[in-house]
């Protein structure tokens, strides 16, 4: 079933989606400055990993890849509900999420 | 047939057979969960002993493991070798030393339940790490130390330095992780498969199509964030000075060592798989530069600061230099050497970094000028750093001494162009202990302003007292530990 869908759809348009994806989200990463926005941005870019793993899976036929990606949904949530709380101590100390103004420490 | 109360007790039998390979984890799991419950209670105290108990009976068990040479895998996705208990042994020395010097540590008293119970969860991750046989073990373990490293590093939660450096270890871990699930995930459109030996395979056969090429390229990028190679450091020096210092001593002691791991089982095992054709030696030559520059300019930077956390973690930078000429020289007794040098580097560095936690005890700034005259005011700590200088620089008899002789003579030994590598390496030990001197010369010829006399926790003076042990024996007295690093790069070897 999945390999009829394939037929209609080729794979390439889903690697291109994803390198897109992942594209945006690493020039955001770049880009942005606030905290928040940065962590959003992380997310993309492992959401375009995931879309490659489920393209490859229902490509080869194996189950495998979609496994893969459940973990890494549950590793990003584990990594947001993380990085939230961060965010947030650093917004009680500091009153900003602005990376930009975190400079105390230097080389 | 064994029974109790009409219950069968072969059942406990078969499962504790089938966790077998994975006790020590379990061991660190059960203790992860109960001891936050004690965190609640009265006596907070308890949370420490139980810690202290629970890792000193994993590292036992890991200990009785390596010594019955017991192998096994589990679900086949965990394997248990001489190559995984040995690192599952330096693991557990790390997390041993830093509950131990987190006894007295009054900051946690707060919270020393979640404090103890992520520290293990950490650990668990690297252990995983080290037995991993598929991308999934390997990618959940890495993610399960790194996690909970953010949460580590932000512990202090009043001191904005925590908090700065947790930002930064939360951004820059958060890229480098979704740029290797990136790289992973072309690996698995081209092998089909999520084992590490079909992925070794396909890096072994060094076709340099575009998607080899970008995935090589992504998996580099993204587990050299996680080594602090010279590219991808800029987050080490400040992560390692705004976190507690238990903490730094966990991450520059323990989890440095499982961005080697990861290396290994990708890059390392694909090189061995190669061999019979001459290695992939392109990917070699990119190794070998990568770690000339890595400990060239770890060792620069570090010359030029003056805070001892910043200074200890840019030569931990240049540290990983040394190791990573195991990945372009490959060979089975240059691997035997770089697990050595990680094994001395969790005592020269981990004792460091305990010295540095223990003068912060005791109200001693963080920079090298605080520690003038410490050889009149604490002379048995300021001998032990001394040791811990001039291991990491080096110098005969001591234990970093013996592991670098042993790395640089497995390059100079193989075949391979790779004495221009060693002469980099042997350069920049050179240079590498002017700096270490400086905080030599700071505490025992420079003058302080006072001499009142300093008084170092029991905890730490236990903690520091093995770390000075080790450093002096395992220099002294290499036969035992090199025969344990001989068997663990020969089991690394027989995976392929």
């Amino acid at each position: 079933m999945p390999r009829k869908v394939m037929t209609m759809i080729p794979i390439e348009m889903f690697l291109i989606l994803s390198a897109a994806l992942f594209c945006i989200g690493l020039v955001g990463v770049l880009v942005k400055t606030n905290g928040i926005v940065i962590l959003m941005c992380i997310e993309l870019m492992l959401n375009a990993a995931n879309i490659n793993f489920i393209a490859f899976a229902a490509y080869l036929g194996d189950a495998l890849g979609q496994v893969f990606v459940l973990m890494a949904i549950a590793v990003a949530a584990a990594e947001v509900g993380i990085g939230i709380a961060i965010l947030l101590n650093v917004y009680k100390a500091k009153k900003t999420t602005d990376v930009d103004d975190l400079t105390i420490l230097r080389w | 047939m064994m029974d109790l109360f009409g219950l069968d007790l072969t059942i406990i039998n078969d499962v504790v057979k089938e966790l077998m390979p994975i006790m020590p984890q379990v061991i660190l799991i059960i203790a992860a969960i109960i001891v936050p419950v004690f965190g609640y209670g009265k006596r907070k105290g308890i949370t420490a002993w139980l810690s202290l108990a629970a890792v000193t009976s994993a590292l036992a068990l890991t200990i009785f493991l390596i010594y019955d040479s017991y192998s096994g895998s589990f679900l086949n996705l965990f394997e248990f070798n001489e190559f995984t208990g040995f690192m599952m042994l330096i693991f557990m020395l790390v997390l041993f030393l830093v509950v131990l010097i987190s006894l007295t540590e009054s900051e946690n008293r707060k919270h020393s339940g979640e404090y103890f119970s992520l520290l293990f969860v950490a650990t668990i991750g690297m252990t995983f790490v080290a037995g991993a046989t598929d991308l999934i073990t390997l990618f959940v373990g890495i993610e399960l130390a790194s996690i909970s490293s953010y949460a580590l590093v932000a512990f202090r939660k009043n001191d904005p330095r925590s908090a700065e450096a947790a930002v930064k270890f939360l951004i820059i871990g958060g890229v480098s992780t979704a740029i290797s699930l990136y790289g992973m995930s072309l690996l698995y459109g081209m092998t089909g498969t999520t084992e590490l030996a079909a992925v070794a395979d396909y890096l072994a056969a060094g076709d340099f199509t575009w998607v080899y090429i970008v995935a090589v390229i992504m998996l580099i990028a993204g587990f050299g964030f996680k080594l602090a190679l010279v590219p991808f450091h800029a987050w080490a020096p400040d992560v390692y000075e705004g976190a507690p210092t238990p903490v730094a001593t966990f991450l520059a002691a323990g989890s440095n060592k499982m961005g080697f791991i990861i290396f290994f089982k990708i890059f390392l095992i694909a090189f061995v798989a190669a061999q019979t054709v001459g290695g992939v030696p392109e990917l070699q030559w990119l190794f070998a530069i990568l770690a000339g520059v890595t400990m060239t300019v770890g060792n620069i930077i570090a010359i030029t600061q003056t805070s001892i956390k910043r200074m200890l973690a840019y030569s931990s930078i240049a540290q990983a230099g040394y190791v990573l000429i195991v990945l372009a020289v490959a060979t089975e007794y240059i691997l035997a050497g770089g697990l050595f040098h990680m094994m001395t580097h969790v005592f020269m560095k981990g004792g460091a970094f305990i010295v540095v936690a223990a003068l912060c005890a005791r109200g001693i700034g963080e920079y090298i000028s605080d520690y003038k005259g410490l050889a009149k005011r604490a002379p048995l700590v300021a001998a032990a750093m001394g040791l811990f200088m001039f291991s990491l620089a080096g110098i005969p008899p001591l234990a970093g001494f013996a592991s670098k002789f042993i790395l640089f003579s497995g390059a100079v030994t193989a075949e391979g162009t790779w004495i221009w590598l060693v002469a980099l390496a042997v350069i920049n030990s050179a240079l590498s202990l002017y700096y270490y001197a400086r905080v030599v010369k700071a505490m025992f010829v420079d003058k302080g302003a006072t001499t009142e006399k300093i008084r170092v926790p029991h905890s730490f003076k236990f903690a520091i007292a093995i770390c000075a042990v080790a450093t002096v024996a395992m220099g002294l007295y290499l036969g035992p530990i090199m025969e344990i690093c001989e068997a663990a790069a020969a089991a690394f070897f027989a995976m392929v």
